[in-house]
């Protein structure tokens, strides 16, 4: 990854110190790269054009080694949703209103999917099948993808 | 499928602490060191017999000290679920880099999950399972990686199968019926379909009663020859076929769906390898760490179609005794399974599976049991097979 030179302005450095807490290597730096500039990065090999996610050093359909971190839509539906009434600390997040995690298939390609949580979405409308996009909030003094209503499909109008 | 091991090893030793949600005062390898002679000593093998280990935890090096066995030959370690410990066991058997292996697994409640062993000073700092963790890390929420992508999956099927979760309130309420009979188990007390639908959400739409128990205890087995097993105290049981499954997506959140993950790749190779399959086993163990991974499993397995499970389930209800009963006669995790008798990644259902085989179940022997088939394992990265069968 990195071939592209997509986010070269963060040094190595700088990126580490970002994110203290978090295992980065050489296969998934780039993806993290992209959350500092408010952009999802995932896996997508130059040579088919197949996409996967979490990163990987090369491509599971065609075995080449030319994978770019690229950014995708950030389109995508509901397909897996739990709502946590308990779990691991993070600031922000208490559990007296049950936490939605959400696992979203992203329009790129089918089965290819990202979990994070809905924010902005009353929980009844909050279902397996809603058409989300792509948002961020910040946590730990980084930015962190989220996903929102599609306003075309109902969701809130751009603040 | 070649299976050329078929029938040629056999489990001749098993030990258990038993499981509790309170054990105090006791390290995790004390409870392994306590089952691990318990099994030797049951299968009247002597320590210098012993020339083999397959671990989960304690590493193998520890364990050989701590018992005193003077010669090992073949060692391995990080099985879990407990199937990996048996093919890893069976194959030095089989293979000759050992004669006689030793295999056991030890659970230790995490202070994360357990507000008792949060209160234990000693266990300050373990990680899932009673784990060592590596370096801190952050834990954000947002995420199904691990134990939380079994309510991810369960919300799929209940999406997918239009279906409510009576089905996994019939996993849940046969388990507890069942484990009323198990001195090992950590929870006996009954537990009606109220209950079960009263119990407070953790992972929606998976509650409390959906999760398997977090226990301090351990099982412990030893394995060899079919040849030696014949001149050793115990009825031998016979590894008639044994199996894990990866497909080519295993990430939580990756798998190609209900419809194709690591359980499928366990049922084909199973199936191809052994001569037994359903419905003519005697004891059924599909694993129950989570109820939508027993609703997996048989759908999976083939004994109704998917979605179907809540509906078989209540056809094969054994309403008197409140559990599952397939066709009047096979029992499903007699001793209570992860749910009742503790979360044990497997170790607890082989360990029963033995027992009833041997005809050494008491109050819960199985007449005649003479086969099983277990499906240890869930989804991601750890579905597994087994057919055990008495010679």
């Amino acid at each position: 990854m990195g071939k592209a030179g997509l986010v070269a302005a963060i040094s190595d450095a700088e990126l580490l110190a970002r994110f203290p807490d978090t295992w980065i290597s050489h296969d998934n730096k780039e993806f993290y790269r992209g959350w500092l500039e408010e952009r999802l990065l995932l896996n997508r090999c130059r040579a088919c054009g197949y996409w996967q996610h979490p990163p990987k050093p090369v491509c599971r359909n065609c075995w080449s080694d030319d994978v770019e971190a690229a950014a995708v839509s950030g389109r995508g539906t509901v397909h897996l949703l739990i709502r946590l009434h308990q779990g691991p600390p993070a600031p922000g997040v208490d559990y007296a209103t049950p936490l939605p995690v959400a696992t979203i298939e992203l329009e790129e390609q089918p089965g290819l999917r990202y979990t994070s949580t809905v924010v902005n979405c009353p929980p009844e409308r909050l279902d397996i099948g809603l058409p989300v996009r792509l948002a961020w909030t910040e946590r730990y003094g980084a930015p962190f993808p989220v996903f929102e209503p599609r306003p075309d499909f109902g969701g809130e109008a751009d603040a | 499928m070649r299976n050329p091991v078929k029938d040629k090893v056999a489990i001749v030793g098993v030990g258990s602490t038993g499981f509790r949600r309170n054990i105090e005062g006791r390290s995790r390898n004390s409870l392994a060191v306590e089952a691990s002679i318990a099994a030797i000593r049951d299968s009247g093998l002597r320590r210098e017999d012993i020339d083999g280990i397959s671990a989960s935890s304690p590493a193998p090096g520890y364990m050989a000290s701590a018992l005193g066995l003077p010669s090992v030959t073949h060692y391995t370690s990080g099985h879990v679920p407990f199937v990996f410990a048996i093919v890893d066991a069976m194959n030095a058997v089989f293979s000759g880099s050992a004669e006689c292996v030793l295999l056991y697994h030890s659970v230790y409640r995490a202070p994360a999950i357990s507000a008792s062993a949060a209160r234990d000073p000693f266990r300050r700092g373990l990680g899932f399972g009673g784990s060592i963790p590596p370096v801190p890390s952050r834990t954000d929420p947002e995420s199904v990686a691990g134990a939380v992508g079994y309510a991810a999956w369960a919300s799929r099927y209940l999406h997918e199968y239009n279906v409510g979760r009576e089905g996994f309130a019939r996993v849940a309420v046969s388990d507890r019926s069942n484990a009323a009979a198990n001195p090992l188990a950590a929870v006996r007390e009954p537990m009606t379909f109220d209950d079960y639908y009263a119990a407070r959400m953790v992972r929606e739409p998976l509650s409390l009663f959906d999760m398997d128990v977090p226990v301090d205890g351990a099982d412990a087995f030893v394995i060899t020859t079919a040849e030696r097993a014949r001149d050793l105290p115990n009825p031998p049981v016979l590894i008639h076929a044994a199996t894990a499954g990866l497909t080519d997506r295993n990430e939580e959140d990756q798998i190609p769906g209900l419809r194709r993950h690591g359980q499928h790749v366990v049922v084909e190779s199973l199936r191809a390898k052994s001569d037994i399959w359903i419905p003519d086993v005697d004891l059924y163990f599909p694993y129950d760490g989570f109820t939508i991974i027993t609703l997996s499993w048989i759908e999976n397995t083939g004994w109704c179609a998917p979605g179907e499970a809540g509906d078989f389930l209540k056809q094969h209800w054994d309403e008197p005794r409140h559990r599952i009963l397939i066709n009047g006669r096979i029992p499903v995790n007699p001793h209570g399974g992860a749910l009742s008798e503790g979360g044990t990644q497997g170790s607890g259902h082989i360990r029963e599976a033995v027992t009833q085989l041997r005809g050494q179940a008491g109050p819960r022997q199985v007449p005649g049991a003479k086969t099983a088939l277990l499906t240890p394992g869930g989804f991601f990265f750890n579905a597994q097979g087994l057919v055990l069968r008495a010679e």
